[in-house]
């Protein structure tokens, strides 16, 4: 199944020659010149691709519409602008950032991210290493055993956070806010318990663990 | 015209008010003395007189007394007719008095009006008794013997005057009495006048002052006050106000001066930056020609130069940006090790990608340090760039917080085991990134050391004391 892609991007050589490389690693693209037609257009799309200066309506405004028109929609900005305030801004939206001039196998890869996550709460399910996290249904199935593994709330939602940006590291300080949602000043010690129940519920061996790794000094992080 | 605004100006202005009170201090002694005399006149004559009009009539008891025996001395060879006649004369004079008269044979003879109480004939007792009745008592009454002897054996005539018509001789108070009185109250007015007139000008100095040192939080500067009155003060205050109006007008246009450059920079960027990704898209090509080793070689050489263009890019702007004095921090109290753990976290696998080695080890409390946490990043960025970009060699990035013993500060302490900087940076034009890490730090204040040498380089970062 060839994912469908929006792309806008005013600048033609550079437009011409992203849509020809997507096109070759098996995508569908609709590339628009301008953000007049994006909402229409995206109604079809799995991911857009947007510049941040557009001619008529900025990148930022157009991916702010797309978001409200289609929650689920993952966007992918990319910008010639490498400012620190315009990635925040663009991330306050969208799912990622990527500054020009990138690398086209770059933009490749975080275009398989974006899509595959996407896909797995289409598809509810994802697979990583022995797992299968349903991940609507608050379940995790060791697929080698068959075996329902049952996680407390809290345990759930750190592996969820962790497999939400799976290939970043997240420091403790980002986990636990998210997850607890109050600030964190001394939730070292509560973090560290969770994950070593986590670890012993879902690794093969919690004394070397595969799924959830240790950033010594930073936090956490599920390989992708 | 212009005399009339002129006037208008003199009259609201406290220089008036003022030479108003100093007028009346002066004129104090030459009016305020003869208004407590006329004031002590007033009270003795206007209020506690009863008939005003008798008052010049019967003046004191002394005048009457003289006025009687007077009389009685002109009727001295005067038959009892003619003494009837004049006694009815004085009694149209002075209609108020009761008179009567004994003639030399002690019978009373007219009495003006009739009395019935009094002897028809006068025994030395029934004198002896009307003498002690009268003396000192009211009515006043005063008794004269006929020509004014008693040796002419003529008889004696007798007035009666009821005592209110007489001015009392006893006065409400005493001359400095009242004097002192009135002085005192006349000064305690002078004086609170004068307090009253600078405690108003201390209030408004002191509202003008609050304005001036409690500026709006958004903008710094202080609010424009209410005029209150067009006198030299609240001239200070109009000219105060347009004092912030114009550093309003000055901020805005600085304001306005620092969008403009930035989205200037930021359109230079995006300018900058789509030729050079036309040229990686061009090179992408490349990949699906067969070439030679050589080939690719250049292909990989090009690649990286374009990252490190892009990167140089991104500095040049940001210190011209940052030289052009146009760009305000917002310092906040911010965890730095926060900063660093997340910036650090997305640095973590492009390190592992290069086979660089991280070492993390920060303490666990929290480094709140007054920095603008949007630039304190760039700073991150750059230090860890330059550690991919020239320290690769070395496998290792040290991210450490160290406690100094002196003074307990905290550094953050960022090392690598490259070549050092000396080297890298005659090479490969490191030079941007760095000025622009000094200056930041510098701008935030920071101090940043940097200490390197062949085998590595140590970058450290401590709040400037």
């Amino acid at each position: 199944m060839s994912a469908k892609l929006l792309y806008i991007e005013d600048e033609q050589e550079i437009g011409e020659w992203v849509s020809a490389f997507l096109k070759e690693k098996g995508y569908e693209v609709d590339w628009l010149k301008h953000g007049d037609q994006a909402i229409q257009t995206a109604e079809a799309s799995q991911l857009a691709i947007l510049d941040v200066m557009l001619p008529g309506l900025d990148g930022f405004t157009v991916g702010q519409r797309l978001k409200k028109a289609y929650p689920e929609l993952p966007i992918l900005m990319l910008s010639a602008r490498t400012s620190i305030d315009d990635k925040l801004q663009g991330l306050e939206f969208a799912d990622d950032y990527l500054t020009k001039p990138f690398h086209p196998e770059e933009l490749a890869a975080r275009i398989e991210v974006l899509l595959r996550r996407s896909c797995t709460a289409a598809q509810e399910v994802l697979s990583i290493k022995h797992l299968s996290v349903y991940e609507q249904e608050n379940r995790i199935v060791n697929h080698e055993t068959e075996e329902e593994i049952m996680l407390t709330g809290k345990q759930f939602q750190i592996f969820k956070y962790l497999l939400q940006h799976q290939g970043r590291v997240m420091t403790k300080e980002q986990i636990y806010e998210s997850v607890w949602g109050e600030t964190y000043l001394d939730g070292d010690k509560t973090l560290m318990v969770h994950i070593r129940y986590l670890r012993e519920k879902i690794e093969r061996d919690p004394a070397s663990p595969e799924i959830i790794e240790t950033v010594r000094g930073l936090g956490y992080r599920v390989k992708a | 015209m212009k005399r009339n605004v002129a006037n208008r100006r003199f009259r609201n202005s406290l220089t008036s008010k003022y030479l108003l009170i100093i007028g009346i201090a002066m004129l104090f002694m030459p009016i305020i003395f003869p208004m407590a005399s006329i004031l002590y006149w007033f009270i003795n004559d206007g209020i506690w007189q009863p008939s005003p009009s008798l008052n010049d009539k019967y003046p004191n008891g002394t005048v009457l007394e003289q006025m009687w025996h007077q009389e009685a001395k002109s009727l001295a060879s005067a038959p009892p007719e003619q003494v009837d006649k004049r006694l009815q004369a004085l009694k149209q004079e002075y209609p108020e008095m009761a008179m009567f008269w004994v003639d030399d044979t002690d019978q009373t003879r007219l009495m003006l009006p009739e009395q019935g109480k009094l002897p028809k004939k006068w025994t030395p007792a029934a004198s002896i008794q009307f003498m002690k009745a009268a003396y000192n008592s009211d009515p006043f009454t005063v008794v004269a013997y006929i020509g004014d002897d008693e040796k002419l054996g003529k008889g004696f005539m007798v007035m009666e005057l009821p005592r209110a018509y007489i001015r009392p001789k006893q006065i409400l108070a005493s001359d400095t009495t009242v004097y002192t009185v009135f002085v005192f109250i006349m000064s305690g007015l002078f004086i609170l006048i004068s307090w009253l007139f600078f405690a108003r000008i201390r209030k408004r100095l002191i509202r003008l002052k609050e304005a001036m040192i409690s500026p709006d939080l958004d903008s710094g500067i202080p609010r424009s006050v209410m005029m209150t009155k067009p006198d030299e003060i609240g001239q200070l205050e109009q000219g105060y106000n347009d004092m912030v109006a114009q550093l309003e007008q000055g901020r805005r246009r600085q304001l306005e001066e620092e969008e403009l450059r930035k989205s200037l920079i930021a359109n230079l960027s995006h300018d900058l930056r789509t030729p050079l990704t036309v040229i990686r898209g061009h090179l992408h090509a490349f990949d699906a020609e067969s070439l030679s080793q050589q080939g690719k070689d250049s292909v990989a050489r090009i690649e990286t130069k374009i990252t490190d263009l892009s990167e140089l890019i991104d500095n040049l702007l940001s210190y011209s940006l940052l030289t052009s004095g146009r760009v305000e921090l917002k310092r906040e109290a911010c965890d730095v090790l926060r900063l660093v753990k997340e910036s650090a976290a997305a640095w973590y696998p492009i390190w592992e990608k290069e086979g660089i080695e991280a070492d993390i080890d920060l303490q666990n409390e929290p480094l709140i340090w007054q920095i603008d946490a949007l630039w304190f990043r760039r700073v991150l960025d750059n230090l860890f760039q330059n550690v991919v970009r020239h320290a690769r060699s070395g496998c290792y990035i040290g991210i450490h917080t160290e406690t100094r013993e002196h003074d307990h500060e905290v550094c953050l302490l960022i090392t690598d085991r490259g070549p050092g900087l000396s080297r890298a940076s005659s090479s490969k034009g490191t030079g941007i990134g760095l000025a622009v890490v000094e200056m930041l730090t510098k701008e935030m204040g920071l101090n940043c050391t940097i200490v390197s040498s062949e085998s590595g380089t140590a970058v450290k970062l401590t709040r400037s004391s």
